[in-house]
Order: C-alpha cells, then sequence, then structure tokens
C-alpha cells in the first residue's frame, strides 16, 4: 500500500514538472536605432512562409503586406509592419518585427524585449 | 436510480454552463468606437471568443494592473498612453503576450486557451484587426 502511494506521489510530480516547463523564445539584447522617419516601405510581392520561427511555430508575411523600416540593429534593418500583425511565440507571445540584411530575412526584432531572435537558414524576401 | 442520477447530472452541468454566460450587450449591438476618443492614447481591445473551458476565467493583467477578466464570449477595452505592454493569464501557469501600443491605434488581444495538465492555459494573442472584428460580432460586453 505504501510503495503504491510512493508509486503515484512520483508520478504525480514527473507529470507536474512536464506542466510547467515552459519554453522561451531565445533572444540576444538588440542595441536598437531608430531612423528618425520612415524613408523606405517593403512591399511582399509574394507571400512567405517563415518555417524556422521559435518553437516551430510558423509564421507566414501575407502577400502585399507593406513594411516600414523604422531603424537598425547591428544584424541588420528593422522593419515594423503596417498592416499584419507579426508575433513569435513559444509559452509566451511577443510582437516582432523583421530584420533584414542584404534583401534576406535573417530573424526577428522583438520590440518590447529589445532583442534579435536569428533565424537559420535566412530566407530571401520577395521584395523590390 | 441511474436515470435519476443522471437528470442530476445533466441539470448540474446545464447550471454550470449557464452561470457561465455573458449577458452584457453584444459587439454589434453597441456602435463602440473602434478607437480611442483621447487622441493621445490607443485603445486595446480584449476578447475570448470561445466556449472552451468556459468555467476558467483568468484575471487578466496589464502591465500588473488587472484590468478584467477573461470571460468566455466577453470583450471589453481600456484605453492607455502609448508603449509597451504585456498582458499577463495565470491558470496552472502564467502566460504572457508582449506588444507595442501606439498613440491613435487599436490592438486586439484574442484570449485562447490550450490543453494543460490540471486545467486548461488561457493566454492572450495579439490579433488582426479584420479577424478580430469578425469574432468581436459573437461577444457580449462585460467592462464597467
Amino acid at each position: 500500500m505504501v510503495y503504491k502511494i510512493l508509486g503515484i506521489l512520483c508520478f504525480l510530480f514527473l507529470f507536474w514538472g512536464c506542466a510547467f516547463d515552459l519554453a522561451h523564445v531565445s533572444y540576444k539584447p538588440a542595441q536598437f536605432k531608430p531612423e528618425p522617419e520612415p524613408r523606405i516601405t517593403l512591399i511582399m510581392k509574394d507571400a512567405v512562409k517563415v518555417e524556422q520561427a521559435p518553437c516551430g511555430y510558423a509564421r507566414t508575411l501575407l502577400k502585399g503586406t507593406r513594411w516600414d523600416l523604422i531603424g537598425t540593429i547591428p544584424e541588420g534593418e528593422v522593419y515594423k509592419p503596417k498592416d499584419q500583425v507579426l508575433t513569435v511565440e513559444c509559452s509566451h507571445v511577443h510582437e516582432a518585427y523583421l530584420v533584414v540584411s542584404g534583401g534576406a530575412l535573417i530573424g526577428f526584432y522583438l520590440p518590447v524585449e529589445k532583442g534579435f531572435v536569428p533565424i537559420s537558414p535566412t530566407i530571401k524576401l520577395p521584395i523590390d | 436510480m441511474k436515470t435519476l442520477v443522471k437528470v442530476l447530472l445533466l441539470t448540474l452541468m446545464v447550471c454550470g454552463i449557464a452561470s457561465c454566460a455573458t449577458s452584457g450587450p453584444k459587439f454589434t449591438e453597441m456602435n463602440v468606437a473602434k478607437i480611442s476618443q483621447d487622441p493621445g492614447q490607443g485603445r486595446i481591445f480584449f476578447y475570448r471568443p470561445s466556449s472552451m473551458g468556459a468555467a476558467i476565467r483568468p484575471d487578466i493583467l496589464l502591465n500588473n494592473e488587472k484590468v478584467g477578466e477573461a470571460i468566455s464570449w466577453g470583450f471589453f477595452y481600456v484605453d492607455r498612453p502609448s508603449g509597451d505592454y504585456t498582458v499577463v493569464t495565470s491558470t496552472e501557469v502564467t502566460r504572457k503576450c508582449s506588444f507595442v501600443l501606439d498613440k491613435g491605434q487599436t490592438r486586439y488581444i484574442r484570449m485562447a486557451i490550450s490543453m494543460g495538465f490540471f486545467a486548461g492555459h488561457v493566454y492572450g494573442e495579439l490579433v488582426d484587426e479584420p479577424a478580430a472584428i469578425e469574432e468581436l460580432k459573437g461577444c457580449r460586453y462585460i467592462g464597467k
């Protein structure tokens, strides 16, 4: 009887551990330099599926959406969406902007956390 | 006897669901302004367009301040100055949703539910306006 109770307690502790094991988006702090005025707007000529977003939650950049250059971080230029909500998520949900370098999407900038989330491989964007 | 037990259980279930029902005016009946009347502020809508896990109604904290509860088929909104915001809901775990609010902007936070171990996890998701407006049509006002 005692062994049964101990077994049940161990089982519950194990599952308790699983239930509370939150996953977090990994990002590194990024020094953001704002642009005084948005001078460049990107337009997605086609939809882009980003499969390599954190925790396997794929994201799609919609065709025709506009993205304003709002600043830079050391890794690249930061573009904020004008007509699409973009987030990355694991257990928590974070608003995200695009980080672009040489016409390729190299990751996401988290404006609240002020962090950079790289993606690999990078994605050539269908923009002019 | 078995039939009696079944009837009692059914009655309890119906009462339970009824107690969770939302009773305010519908979004479509209210003519709610989508943007804040104060040009220096932005507006944040919170809504929960589902009956799933209706008995779980966690508090919604916006930058550590309680602004309401995540009630099934309910919605409310708050006006806030521009800045960084984090929405926190706690059930058996704490879930967060962070976003930026600009002056004159409106953000929409859908309260979704996912499976948990002992109870479902209610969490905020940032939603595009067209999708949010469609979902809000089925919700009733629960603000104060």
